[in-house]
């Protein structure tokens, strides 16, 4: 239901933008300007500022409307120039923060006076206000239409019921011409059929056969995955994507992952990191100039306040994820063993492209998953077929050296796999 | 196999008692309910089907109902802002000290698991004893407060917070100074030089202030014998490894005397396998009352009465120097006697090269030793006083005359640092009639203890892991004390809130620590505030060891020797002992549920203090092992506590452990065993551990909880030993080695060890069996402790344990004649002539740490229905406990009796409330191992969590491993390196050498398990160099 409603609440949202487009008289060149500014702004500036509240620079659009556009133009090419000519405006202006802002030398002149017209105009004014009369409208739009959908269904079984009793009517007036008796017993006969059916042995036996191979398959395959997960996908406290973020973004598994390549926890990132990005990515395009809801979690779990960029301690309570891969407790895993030590050799055992992270061996395409879920089964038997597949790239890992001398002595030829230098003896995973 | 000597580990098993022989077949300690089940009336029963057919519905549908229960929900919640150097699941390490040990603290995520030696400390490195291994549970104590505590208007302490506390006591404190009477700041020994400071910075606000320091195991004897001797007020510094001949009285060295842990490392480096391996071995003597865990080492131990100790040093005084001071004699113990004589004669043949020291606290007595390691050179040698020990600095009359000022009013404030004297005082009574005409009482204690309780502010202090400090254990020597968590509770440090109250320039601890360091102590070193939080100690280059030769009369001191010893010796009277035990010394840490679950290291006792008395003894006076007996002194002062028989106890003497029947200490320490410490006396300006008692039966009986006959070896060859002499001639005598192996056949296939094969071996003659590995163990895997009533049920969960043999070591029956043993009193006897003696007193003992051999035809995994316990490849012997099933087939057919049940959930079971029935304490489990749950079969892993985290670390630093990597919990705790861990397959390899040796051999190998872990044949210097 909630997709109908989504695709509903599209359909609507898009016809509105076009009827408020066409109506609303823009010229065409300045809207030009403030397509390019936009463009230039998300690429230059965005990661220091924003347009209405203050980040590590300054708001734009009231600073830019008090500036002067010629000393705007030469400070965003190159601020430090007009220090060093003590200019005392920019010497004023360099007190905002400690942090220096960079050097724009290629950006033209027109390419500066965009980025300061869509700065100016702010977030197109017409979409917001469209967007505003779609969401006025939205909820009663999608009820209006599942109450429509299912109004129709119902009205055409009712005009099929009405039918077919009309039909049978008409059967039966045209029979009754016809002088034919009508007999009304076949609720009886279907009980005696039913009776007589359960009378038959062979029918009995079949039947119980049916039911006990159906119980059966049903039982077994219930205890086969009694306590296996694949594809579980909880609901997280903030809908983090990592199609997004992993796919779209290409950001590596480490800058959050870091524990994976040093420790057995591959760690779930604390929310210092996602700040790093999110202080100043706040997806407001796309919540009409608000901070998007998800983000502000993250704010909301720091005590952070965007608006003064202020932590406060007292209001700081941490991110309760659901963890979707579980092991038990009395299972030691260790992800530097498999993604450092053993990195090359699972590679080639799963077939992984070179752009392709270690990571995916296990946990699948998480750059398509929108939410994380388990890719794996992680059951004992999924560990061991591992173990005894996977050849063991020995090489340039002076570790093995040794192991392999003694060994290949032994076993001449033979693959080297985890399971042959005692990977699936219990103790190893089991202490 | 020779059989060359009968060892047991019990009296009841030397005596074959028909109960014992009886109870050594059961495997229970308790016989089972067998009989009640399938008795008549059990089988006869009517009702049957219909229960059964009940019980059976209930219990598929309760199965079937708990498996539709969904898979629990985990959250894991990561840091908010991660601390930097914390990457989740590795280890960091912090450098501290304890007791004056450098340690390292192991912290996972920010909490402190576990704590290790230091191994940038050098010569500081002397592992750890058992005390520092288990500190780190004290920091997860719940019995401690959780904020500072005032008195109310009502007079109860109640919660406070430290700005109240804080203008209460500066008020106070200003009126007390005001009012012309005295401040007095009572401790234990301080040697950390920023406390000192702060204490001095204190006293400057507060001019009334004295500081009085006070040891509840006072040395203080030795001080003022050093000063009336030499004119250094010190405990000097003891070089064990400088001595190849030490004679002990009564100094229990290698455990709880000064600094046993340091004496370990010393002593040990002149008896162990390199020492061996060279040729050379150490002599000890030990001539003393109780036994003690020296005594158990020594070549030769004497048991002589406490008031024989003083004779008996006048006596070897005049076998040194030919004086005739009167009063040398021991008429009643011949064998001491002669072994004086021995002894001297001994002594003077190598002289710079011997060591007498006594564990009196008595000034004369002290002085009297003095005298005699001045006539055998020692000074400048095996003792230096000019770099002197300064863990112990107390000066007992000082703190008697406190409570003499008390008592008169004299005293307007009086604040406890680190002290606790109304549990470990002698006179309590005079002690707390004094306090309460004290007008303010200050506790920096932690917990509400005896003390605490009846003071006005209680400060609580931080635990030594969330605190800055630093130590000097020696002159010149500094170690510095840093924290390791952030404080748990609302405590603060000690040291701050007296800096706060003496309104000092500097407030916060940790700048003043730094300002000492930067200002008096880095220059001298030549080192940065960061190397000091880097390495963690430091030496500067220590002074020239003086010689000092002892030019006194002695005229004053011997009158005095012989009153003190004609004041035990009366008639009708038993002589006392009051000693610290092993596991608890001084009582401090009794509420850790570690160190009282450790066993004795003599009598296997956990849990308790009792009365031992010798075999002969008991017997005359009509007491069996276990009755109860009420211990009376003159002072009218009585306990009662149960007997327990102790082979080597001198006749006429008894020994109560101190340390125990703390009070108000917390959950787990709390009314065990009974209070000692008012046996103590003060006489002659010092604190007497010796006094005399009366016994009387009360009728009543207690079972002692001791690990000591849990398992019978059923008079098989496990320990082998040979005497030096015996050695030198063929360094394989008494292994079993000399007459090569038996041809042997195997049912089980040979495993194949292709990469590493970790093996072990030990050094029996290293080991002084002080438990610390026990211990180190404990922490390190998570292993539960279960309590009194569980040990006497044999459920005690140690992997590794010490297993004591006692054997005979005197003048057998005919033994003169024959050659090879030597003859008097050194003689080792032959199992054939065991049966022709009976004298108890004179024993000698083995102690075997016992741990999983790994062995590679192991019992235990044959028999295994579900394959829980399985071989790896690298000689280990695996335990899936998520695959046990709970049969116990293992545990019944493992030869060594080391796999250990868990009859219960130990850490989450309201009957075992000790320590981790909670989820504060249960943070001091080690993440990396599991916790065994009820039901479950568990033994010595070879801590294979290290094993792996070590192959891991080469893995990728892509390097082979190296030997070393890798150390055992066990191994890394033991100050006498008596276990030594590694890699079979590498030649080269400490162990692989070590296992070469001709004095391996392997406990029960006759039997072909192949076990992985050797034993080095113990050696004894007992034959007599010297003619009696």
């Amino acid at each position: 239901m909630r997709n109908i409603s989504l695709i509903v609440k599209r359909v609507w949202k898009s016809a509105l933008v076009f009827a408020a487009l066409s109506v609303l008289t823009v010229s065409a060149t300045q809207a030009q300007d403030v397509v390019e500014g936009r463009k230039l702004f998300k690429e230059n500036c965005s990661s220091c500022h924003q347009l209405t509240s203050n980040s590590t620079g300054p708001a734009l659009t009231a600073k830019l409307n008090e500036l002067d556009e010629a000393f705007a133009i030469k400070w965003i090419r190159n601020w430090k120039a007009l220090v060093d000519a003590g200019d005392k405006q920019a010497i004023e202006a360099t007190k905002f923060s400690p942090a220096e802002m960079s050097f724009f030398p290629r950006l033209t002149d027109v390419q500066i006076k965009s980025i300061i017209a869509y700065a100016k105009a702010g977030e197109p004014k017409k979409k917001e206000e469209a967007g505003a009369a779609a969401t006025a409208t939205d909820d009663g739009v999608s009820d209006f239409s599942v109450a429509g959908i299912i109004a129709i269904i119902l009205l055409s079984i009712v005009v099929l019921v009405v039918l077919g009793r009309a039909i049978k009517m008409l059967e039966r007036l045209i029979l009754q011409k016809q002088g034919v008796v009508i007999v009304e017993d076949e609720a009886v006969s279907f009980a005696v059929g039913i009776k007589g059916l359960f009378k038959n042995k062979k029918f009995v036996f079949f039947f119980i056969l049916c039911l006990a191979i159906s119980l059966g398959s049903f039982g077994w395959m219930g205890m086969w995955n009694t306590g296996v997960h694949t594809g579980y996908q909880p609901v997280q406290p903030i809908k983090f994507s990592h199609e997004l973020h992993a796919g779209v973004n290409q950001i590596d598994c480490q800058y959050c992952h870091a524990g994976a390549f040093k420790s057995k926890n591959a760690t779930i990132p604390s929310s210092n990191v996602c700040m790093n990005c999110h202080k100043s990515v706040q997806a407001t395009e796309k919540y009409d100039g608000q901070i998007s809801p998800e983000i502000q979690k993250i704010y909301n779990a720091l005590g952070y306040d965007p608006a003064t960029q202020t932590y406060d301690k007292s209001k700081e309570k941490p991110v309760e994820w659901i963890r979707v891969h579980n092991l038990p407790d009395f299972a030691y895993f260790n992800h530097s063993q498999h993604v450092v030590v053993g990195e090359a050799a699972i590679r080639k055992e799963k077939g992984l492209k070179p752009n392709e992270p270690v990571c995916f061996a296990c946990h699948g395409p998480v750059d398509t998953m929108p939410e994380i879920y388990q890719y794996s089964p992680l059951t004992m038997k999924w560990c061991i077929n591992c173990h005894k597949d996977t050849k063991l790239e020995v090489k340039g890992n002076a570790y093995y050296d040794k192991i392999i001398e003694t060994h290949e002595r032994i076993k001449k030829g033979e693959k080297i796999t985890p399971a042959a230098l005692g990977g699936i003896e219990c103790g190893k995973c089991h202490y | 196999m020779e059989s060359n000597k009968r060892y047991w580990k019990g009296l009841e098993e030397y005596k074959n008692t028909p109960d014992f022989v009886e109870n050594s077949k059961n495997e229970f300690a308790e016989p089972l309910p067998i009989e009640d089940v399938l008795n008549e009336a059990g089988l006869s029963t009517v009702t049957p089907r219909r229960d059964f057919l009940k019980a059976l519905g209930f219990g598929l549908g309760a199965v079937t109902l708990a498996a539709c229960q969904t898979a629990p929900v985990h959250k894991s919640i990561p840091y908010l802002i991660k601390p930097e150097e914390v990457v989740p699941g590795i280890p960091n390490y912090y450098v501290s000290s304890y007791n004056g040990q450098s340690v390292l603290v192991k912290t996972r995520e920010g909490r402190p698991i576990k704590i290790e030696p230091n191994p940038n400390a050098g010569a500081f490195n002397t592992g750890t004893d058992a005390q520092t291994q288990a500190s780190v549970l004290d920091l997860y104590d719940v019995s401690k407060l959780k904020g500072p505590l005032l008195k109310d208007s009502a007079g109860a302490l109640s919660d406070s917070n430290w700005a109240a506390i804080d203008q209460f006591v500066k008020a106070e404190l200003t009126k007390a100074q005001a009012s012309g009477k005295k401040i007095r700041i009572v401790s234990s020994s301080i040697n950390s030089p920023s406390t000192i400071a702060v204490v001095a910075d204190f006293i400057v606000a507060y001019p009334a202030t004295k500081h009085v320091q006070y040891d509840a195991i006072s040395y203080t004897g030795i001080i003022k014998a050093n000063e009336n001797s030499f004119g250094k007020p010190v405990v000097p510094k003891y070089n064990f490894d400088k001595a190849d001949l030490v004679v002990s009285f009564g100094a229990d060295f290698l455990g709880t005397w000064i600094s046993g842990e340091e004496f370990t490392a010393q002593y040990v480096s002149n008896r162990d396998y390199k020492s061996l391996k060279s040729g050379k071995m150490s002599r000890h003597f030990q001539f003393e009352t109780g036994m003690s865990l020296t005594g158990t080492n020594a070549d030769t131990r004497v048991p002589i009465k406490l008031s024989e100790e003083g004779p008996a040093l006048i006596a070897l005084y005049n076998a040194i120097t030919g004086a005739g001071l009167a009063g040398g004699s021991l008429p009643a113990n011949v064998t001491a006697d002669k072994a004086l004589k021995l002894v001297g004669k001994e002594l003077l043949q190598n002289k710079g090269k011997a060591l007498v020291v006594s564990g009196s606290n008595d000034v004369s007595t002290q002085i009297l030793v003095n005298a005699i390691n001045s006539a055998i050179g020692s000074y400048g040698t095996t003792i230096d006083l000019d770099n002197p020990n300064k863990r112990y600095s107390g000066n007992d009359a000082e703190f008697a005359e406190l409570t003499n000022e008390m008592n008169r009013g004299e005293v307007a404030a009086v604040l406890f640092l680190d002290s606790n004297p109304v549990y470990d005082v002698a006179n309590t009574k005079a002690f707390t009639d004094g306090l309460a005409k004290v007008g303010l009482k200050i506790s920096f204690s932690d917990r509400k203890d005896e003390t605490s309780t009846l003071c006005d502010v209680v400060a609580i202090n931080h635990n030594y892991l969330e605190s800055w400090g630093d130590a000097s254990a020696y002159e010149g020597n500094y170690s510095i004390v840093q924290p390791t968590i952030n404080p748990v509770f609302n405590s603060r440090q000690a040291e701050e809130s007296l800096l706060n109250w003496s309104n000092g320039p500097v407030k916060e601890y940790y700048q003043y620590v730094r300002n000492n360091w930067e200002s008096k102590i880095l220059p001298v070193l030549g080192k940065t505030w960061v190397d000091v939080l880097q390495t963690g100690v430091f030496a500067g280059t220590p002074k020239a060891a003086g010689t000092y030769t002892f030019g006194l009369s002695l005229a004053a001191v011997i009158p005095s020797i012989i009153n003190n010893s004609k004041a035990l010796a009366k008639e009708g009277q038993i002589e006392l002992q009051v000693y610290q035990s092993v596991a608890m010394r001084d009582g401090k840490h009794a509420n850790n549920a570690f160190l009282q679950e450790l066993p004795d290291p003599v009598s296997k006792v956990t849990w308790d203090n009792y009365i031992a008395l010798a075999p002969k003894f008991a017997d005359k006076l009509g007491y069996k092992e276990f009755d109860i007996v009420s211990v009376k002194d003159d002072k009218g002062y009585t306990i009662d506590l149960p007997v327990l028989i102790q082979p080597g106890q001198a006749q006429g003497t008894a020994s109560i452990a101190l340390g125990y029947g703390r009070t108000k200490v917390g959950k787990a320490g709390d009314n065990v065993g009974k209070n000692a410490y008012p046996f103590v006396s003060f006489t002659n300006g010092t604190y007497k551990y010796a006094t005399t008692v009366s016994l009387t039966a009360t009728g009543g009986r207690d079972e002692l909880a001791q690990t000591q006959t849990h398992h019978s070896f059923e008079g098989r060859n496990i320990i082998r030993e040979a005497t030096f002499t015996e050695y030198k001639k063929n360094p394989s005598a008494g292994s079993g080695n000399e007459h090569g192996k038996h041809k042997s056949y195997d049912l089980w296939d040979k495993y194949e060890k292709p990469g590493n094969n970790w093996v072990m071996a030990i050094d029996l003659n290293a080991c002084t069996g002080c438990g610390s590995c026990i211990v180190a163990c404990n922490v390190e895997n998570n292993i539960p402790v279960v309590g009194k009533d569980e040990v006497r049920r044999r459920r005690e969960m140690h992997w590794i344990r010490i297993d004591r043999y006692y054997s005979f070591n005197v003048e057998g029956e005919g033994h003169a004649a024959e050659g090879e043993h030597g003859t008097g009193i050194n003689a080792v006897t032959k199992e054939k002539e065991i049966a022709h003696l009976d004298n108890l007193d004179n024993v000698s003992v083995v102690h075997q740490p016992m741990l999983c051999q790994h062995c590679d035809h192991a019992p235990c995994e044959t028999v295994c229905p579900v394959l829980a316990t399985v071989h790896s490849s690298d000689g280990l012997n695996h335990m899936a406990y998520n695959r046990c099933v709970g049969t116990r087939y293992c545990a019944n057919n493992c030869p060594y009796k080391v796999r250990r049940f868990n009859w219960f959930n130990y850490w989450n079971d309201s009957r075992f409330d000790n320590y981790l029935n909670n989820e504060f304490t249960q943070l001091v489990l080690n993440p990396d191992v599991t916790t065994r749950s009820r039901g479950v079969m568990e033994k010595c892993s070879m801590c294979i969590q290290r094993i792996q985290g070590g192959k891991l670390k080469a893995k990728i630093e892509k390097r082979p491993l190296k030997d070393g990597d890798i150390k055992m919990a066990c191994q890394e705790a033991c100050s006498a390196n008596a276990i030594i861990f590694g890699d079979g397959n590498d030649p080269n390899s400490e162990v692989s050498k070590a296992l070469r040796s001709e004095r391996i051999y392997y406990v029960l190998e006759e039997i072909n398990v192949q076990p992985g872990v050797g034993y080095m044949t113990k050696i004894r210097n007992t034959d007599t160099t010297v003619q009696a």
